[in-house]
């Protein structure tokens, strides 16, 4: 079973003539079989967390693992080696590449690094687009879909290559309530039913009943860390 | 996948690849079209030696091409043809003359004579008539595409050049000289237009034997006429071209034209590559951030100059193949041989890549962190 551990984790950022913290050295091991939420005010560094998770931002301090594989010191092409065979992202905003079908949107993520899909990778896209409500638009472009429909569809491009690692920033906070929702719905299911890791940072009050853990971040620190029973309540 | 993307993009990205596209096709079509006039100037530059049919030419000492030399003794045909090499050797005149047009005022024109009943050194290819009708002593032939300007001189037609009487009773077919308007006739009629001394000519045109070992009979014929000049055929041809090409300021003119064309093409290439990918940086970002390493970003955008270049080759070169067929019969001059569209396609493919290098490099610092901002 996975688990990606963060040890003493810690992120300055310069702007050109000063350096500023922007998280201060913490520790966090996400487990799978729960939807984890980062909470905090805007600005506390809730994303730059989610991105050195995700390996596309690099620590100043601190040591991370996925399992017991140290992810710290990686080189560009093995980050990227790492993001394609265990990570999926759901961003803000859905970024689907216009131009590209939705199909070919998610399948995009099975064969990044180039030659073709896998045919089971077609197969699974078709699931997943009809379980999230887009069987009917595989073959339109991005720009025709709803938000909804759109987030929808990146997160089929974040699970289609099963992922032990699901990754989402505010992912309902350009969604109608319905859809937003909806989606919690769906990124809960994944994490219970499939035991993946998912980690969802929001600051909107609305995503925390789904919550099995609730982290909460003010000013680059973890104020709180709670499970599921007392989120609950 | 990435070969579709880059497709999916180049297709999306209407106006940007249609942009990217003029600048393939400008290349393609302008550096061709020039070539296609360069070539075809030159090879009216060595018309004259490239037709004659020899394979040596004697020429005066120090020649530097083929229309520039002094008049030698025709006695040299004699000394000549006694080499075992030699299959013939034939004298021909070349002058200038005024040629009487219709109207009654004057074009000058450049006469080649050449000695019946060979006619070597003669015209090779006609519209009407033959060859055969130089051997009338007061024949001689224009060009198709002189003819407007000598006044439309039909068959049969007499008029005077360098005030003696001619009678056209050949048209030749692409005939054409740098120098000027080439008229043919019979070495006599030559010496008596350009009022050159009996026992002189241009030039000794001379074939060798079947067979014959044609760097030692050039040697053998150097040796045997050291107060001469005496040049393969090829080599004349050659030594003529380079010399007007130099010398007239066409090489200058034609390159820099080129390279204008070229510069702009690639110009025109780079910036609407480097918009159409500025405009996608969002995108690399996503393909970075779900796995692709910059590699990957790098074959999405070569693959998108490729598809652009390689759709904007067959555009150019349809078009420059319409244009050389408009033109072929035209008196613009045009040649295209048959090297030159893969070595034009090849640097265009170049250049193009070339052009791509900016908006690749903008492509390559797509940050995939930025995918959450
Ligand atoms: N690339 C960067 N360079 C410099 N400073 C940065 C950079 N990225 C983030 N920051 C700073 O780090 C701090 C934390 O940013 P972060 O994006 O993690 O906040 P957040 O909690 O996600 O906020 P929000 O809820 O508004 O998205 C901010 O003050 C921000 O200005
Ligand atoms: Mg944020």
């Amino acid at each position: 079973m996975a688990t990606l551990r963060l040890e003493n984790i810690a992120k300055d950022f310069s702007d050109g003539r000063q350096i500023r913290r922007v998280l201060f050295p913490m520790d966090v091991a996400l487990a799978p079989g729960q939807l984890v939420v980062i909470a905090g005010p805007s600005g506390s560094g809730k994303t730059t967390l989610l991105s050195i998770m995700g390996l596309v931002l690099r620590p100043s301090e601190g040591r991370l693992f996925l399992n017991d594989q140290d992810l710290t010191r990686l080189s560009d092409n093995q980050a990227a080696d790492i993001r394609l065979q265990n990570y999926g992202f759901v961003f803000q905003q859905p970024m689907l590449i216009e131009g590209l079908s939705v199909m070919e949107n998610v399948l995009l993520a099975t064969a990044v690094q180039g030659g073709r899909p896998p045919a089971a990778a077609r197969s699974k896209t078709m699931e997943l687009l009809a379980n999230l409500g887009l069987g009917e638009s595989g073959h339109v472009q991005p720009r025709l879909l709803s938000g909804g429909m759109k987030q929808r569809a990146s997160i089929a491009r974040a699970l289609v290559k099963d992922p032990a690692i699901l990754l989402c920033d505010e992912p309902t906070s350009a969604l109608d309530a319905e859809s937003g929702q909806g989606v919690m719905g769906i990124l809960k299911r994944i994490a219970i039913e499939d035991q993946r890791i998912v980690a969802v940072v929001s600051h909107d009050a609305r995503v925390f009943p789904y919550a099995d853990r609730l982290i909460k971040i003010e000013n680059g620190r973890i104020v709180s860390d709670t499970r599921e029973q007392y989120v609950r309540q | 996948m990435r070969s579709l993307t880059a497709l999916r993009m180049v297709i999306h990205d209407r106006a940007s690849t249609a942009g990217a596209l003029l600048g393939v096709v400008a290349i393609v079509f302008l550096v061709g079209q020039q070539l296609s006039i360069l070539f075809g100037l030159l090879n009216y530059m060595s018309v004259l030696v490239d037709h004659s049919g020899a394979d040596a030419w004697i020429m005066s000492r120090d020649v530097r091409n083929a229309d520039a030399g002094f008049l030698i003794s025709d006695r040299y045909v004699d000394r000549v043809v006694g080499l075992p090499e030699v299959a013939w050797a034939e004298p021909v005149l070349i002058g200038n003359g005024l040629f009487r047009t219709g109207d009654g005022s004057y074009e000058s024109v450049r006469v080649v004579g050449s000695r019946r009943p060979r006619l070597a050194g003669g015209p090779w290819r006609f519209a009407q008539s033959n060859e055969d009708a130089l051997l009338d002593l007061e024949a001689v032939t224009v060009d198709r595409l002189d003819l407007a300007k000598l006044g439309d001189p039909g068959l049969e037609a007499i008029t005077e050049i360098g005030e003696r009487r001619v009678r056209v009773r050949a048209v030749t077919d692409g005939a054409r000289g740098f120098q000027g308007t080439l008229v043919f006739a019979s070495l006599e009629k030559v010496r008596e237009i350009a009022r050159t001394p009996a026992g002189k000519a241009s030039v000794i045109l001379v074939r060798f034997r079947d067979g014959a070992d044609a760097a030692a009979a050039l040697a053998r014929l150097r040796a045997i006429m050291p107060y001469a000049s005496v040049s393969s055929t090829a080599e004349l041809s050659r030594l003529t071209r380079l010399y007007y090409f130099t010398n007239t300021g066409i090489g200058g003119s034609f390159g820099f034209s080129t390279v204008i064309a070229v510069l702009i093409g690639v110009v025109i290439i780079s910036l609407t590559m480097y918009t159409s990918v500025l405009s996608r940086t969002q995108d690399f970002a996503v393909m970075r951030a779900i796995g692709g390493r910059k590699w990957d970003i790098a074959v999405v955008v070569f693959g998108e100059a490729l598809i652009i270049t390689g759709v904007g080759l067959f555009v150019g070169f349809l078009m420059l193949a319409a244009l050389l067929n408009a033109t072929g019969n035209s008196s613009i001059p045009s040649h295209f041989p048959g090297a030159v569209p893969p070595i034009l396609a090849s640097v265009t493919l170049f250049v193009s890549l070339l052009g791509s290098i900016i908006a690749l490099r903008t492509a390559l610092k797509a940050d995939p962190a930025a995918v959450f901002h």
